[in-house]
């Protein structure tokens, strides 16, 4: 068919373009809403087709402006095409809340602009086949999200003093961490000679077969590490993310929560398994140790929090480790238990963190402490809320506990003793706060002291159906999670087994 | 306040600068030069003018949505890619045809023009919109 080949290209050319109109539209609310919402709808069913084109017909290889061989490639594999599907979902959810969440400010000026670019940097960063783009697409995401963490919605309390400080660290941090990803893919690319990333692969596996693999590969294997754990919130690069994330307004918080951090993950799987599957055997060991000091630090850290969406933003670092964890184990079936987590917490989470800017909204305040008995003012949040919580905290009706199910399972049959009692345990922390903050703001008396900004008007019918379509994915994932697994299944298969990819990517006809 | 002779130095350079940004724009193609830096050296001509002339008086003059100029460019450059698809080519594919003009002889016309054009407004929108925003107290 030859409208399908050129869906990947559609999906990244698409959101741009739209970026670009959007400026043109920018006083006219109604229109704007209307057709972001179609054109997030159009993507994400885009991305399906993709999903399903790329299951049924295998490995799909998209050349950019045709300069044969060596031009610019996207590829849509599993991985790729899933992440796609996912951040899709996510960002259409995102966006119909945003449309009666954001101020009206905020609507009118850059906020669908620079939303439809960050969601051409994730689709980008995921489809792309060739490494320097990938840097190209991340300095695109990051620039775009600076853009939108200034923005306020109405359940908002942060100062804009704070936003900025937030913004800045965040900009000063990742140009940090950018330019150190330049300096890898210079070093690679002067080692290899060649940016694409299935090539740069088959060299690195002839170096290594023919012995002669230069020691600072594995130096920049280590400096990717680095760049993808920072973008992950990895246990000593994880410091910006509790300020950052919680200064955003809520559907971006969603989108930077849910699928921002995921690109890290995304990074290391994508490079470090089709790349520098030589170096893996000295990375695995660092990462697991990485990730459960994550968990660890994440979790202490959630208890001790008070600020509901610091709370939640401290409790990604947490789990953003249980994905590591499985990323690093590295056996097929700890990889496809770290996928099926990584779904399972991108949907949870960015539902819980849409959830939260309304009950903030609802309750005027951010502190927990001045919140209460919301069970009987808002049963819509409060029930959210909780199945967001259970997905999280792993209890078996969300999806939550098929993802911590296998990927302790998954640590046990590959002899992780250790990690897994680790990882247990503050699985039990993770149930702790989450349950004590669902119990603090919906259960208890009603408190009284509302600081006049109080409001009990209910979500309105858009944020209800974003919030309770992502709640039918958790708990559908929940009840129904063969396909998932079946899935994550073949994508862990193709990850340990690089050939399909580089195959299709090499050996393909030139048009 | 800027002296005279800043005033009309400036003056002087303004369509010295922007006619050979120009030039970049239109060589980029084949040789040094293109959207980006073209871009660059437009924008700089302009904030010299911001910077001597002060904001408020060339707004006086001339006010302009720069941002505008962003989504211009940013459209024409993803709409040249569409283009290519249009013809049965994949996206961004060029395209070069040789055209007699009149004044400038034999010229080659190259589809990637159209997207530097894109470029090049790209650059000068998002340059001079921040140089705007910093320079206004709000």
């Amino acid at each position: 068919m030859i409208l399908m080949e050129h869906v990947p290209i559609i999906l990244i050319a698409l959101p741009i373009i739209f970026g670009a109109l959007t400026i043109f539209f920018r006083s006219r609310s109604a229109l704007q809403k209307a057709l972001n919402i179609g054109v997030f709808s159009f993507l994400l069913l885009l991305s399906m087709v993709l999903l399903f084109h790329v299951w049924e017909n295998g490995i799909l290889v998209y050349e950019v402006g045709q300069w044969g061989k060596y031009g610019i490639l996207l590829v849509a594999d599993l991985l790729g095409a899933g992440m796609v599907v996912l951040s899709s979902l996510i960002s259409l959810m995102a966006m119909i809340y945003a449309t009666d969440y954001m101020d009206r400010k905020a609507l009118d000026s850059t906020f669908f602009p620079l939303f439809n670019l960050m969601v051409a940097g994730l689709n980008g960063i995921f489809l792309t086949g060739d490494i320097f783009n990938m840097f190209v697409f991340f300095e695109v995401l990051v620039l775009s999200s600076c853009g939108l963490i200034v923005l306020t919605g109405r359940g908002d309390h942060t100062k804009m003093a704070d936003k900025l400080e937030a913004i800045f660290k965040y900009l000063i941090l990742n140009m940090v961490s950018i330019i150190l990803m330049l300096v890898a893919i210079a070093s690679l690319y002067a080692t290899v000679g060649t940016l694409n990333m299935a090539d740069i692969a088959v060299r690195i596996a002839f170096l290594a077969d023919a012995q002669a693999l230069p020691w600072h590969i594995h130096v920049i294997a280590m400096m990717f590490i680095v760049v993808f754990g920072y973008k992950a919130a990895l246990f000593p690069l994880h410091f910006w993310l509790a300020d950052v994330h919680p200064s955003a307004p809520a559907p971006i918080h969603a989108m930077l929560s849910g699928m921002v951090i995921k690109v890290g993950v995304y990074g290391i799987l994508r490079v470090h398994y089709l790349m520098f599957s030589d170096a893996l055997f000295m990375l695995q060991p660092i990462l697991i140790f990485l990730s459960l000091i994550t968990i660890a630090v994440g979790a202490t850290s959630a208890i001790g929090q008070y600020d509901l969406k610091r709370l939640l933003a401290y409790s990604s670092v947490s789990q953003i480790g249980y994905v590591l964890l499985g990323v690093g184990m590295g056996t097929a079936y700890a990889l496809t238990a770290a996928i099926v987590y990584l779904v399972n917490h991108a949907i949870a989470k960015s539902m819980l963190f849409l959830a939260t800017g309304e009950t903030l909204y609802h309750a005027g305040t951010k502190d927990m402490r001045k919140m209460g008995g919301f069970a009987s003012s808002a049963p819509f949040l409060c029930t959210i809320f909780l199945i967001g919580s259970m997905s999280i905290a792993g209890l078996p009706p969300a999806g939550g506990f098929f993802a911590k199910f296998l990927l302790f399972d998954a640590g046990l049959s590959a002899q992780f003793y250790i990690p897994i009692a680790i990882a247990l345990i503050f699985a039990i922390f993770t149930l702790f706060y989450l349950f004590r903050t669902w119990l603090t703001i919906f259960w208890g008396g009603v408190k009284s002291q509302k600081s006049g900004r109080s409001h009990t008007r209910n979500p309105t019918p858009a944020i209800k159906f974003a919030l309770s379509m992502l709640a039918c994915v958790v708990i559908f994932i929940g009840v129904y999670p063969e396909p998932l697994i079946v899935l994550s299944n073949t994508i862990a298969g193709q990850l340990l087994d690089p050939q399909p990819y580089i195959t299709a990517v090499l050996e393909r006809g030139v048009r | 306040m800027t002296t005279l002779i800043a005033r009309t130095v400036s003056k002087a350079c303004l369509p010295i600068i922007i006619l050979f940004s120009v030039s970049l724009l239109l060589a980029g193609h084949d040789n040094p030069g293109g959207g980006f830096i073209g871009g660059v050296m437009f924008a700089t001509a302009v904030s010299l003018m911001y910077v001597v002339f002060g904001l408020n008086y060339i707004e006086a003059l001339y006010n302009n949505n720069w941002d505008k100029w962003f989504g211009i460019g940013l459209l024409v450059a993803s709409l040249t890619g569409i283009g290519a698809m249009l013809f049965g080519y994949n996206f961004l594919r060029s395209m070069s045809i040789y055209a007699t003009l009149p004044l400038v002889g034999s010229t080659k016309i190259i589809s990637t023009t159209f997207f530097d054009i894109g470029v090049y407004l790209v650059v000068i929108g998002g340059l001079l919109y921040i140089f705007k925003s910093m320079g206004e107290d709000k």
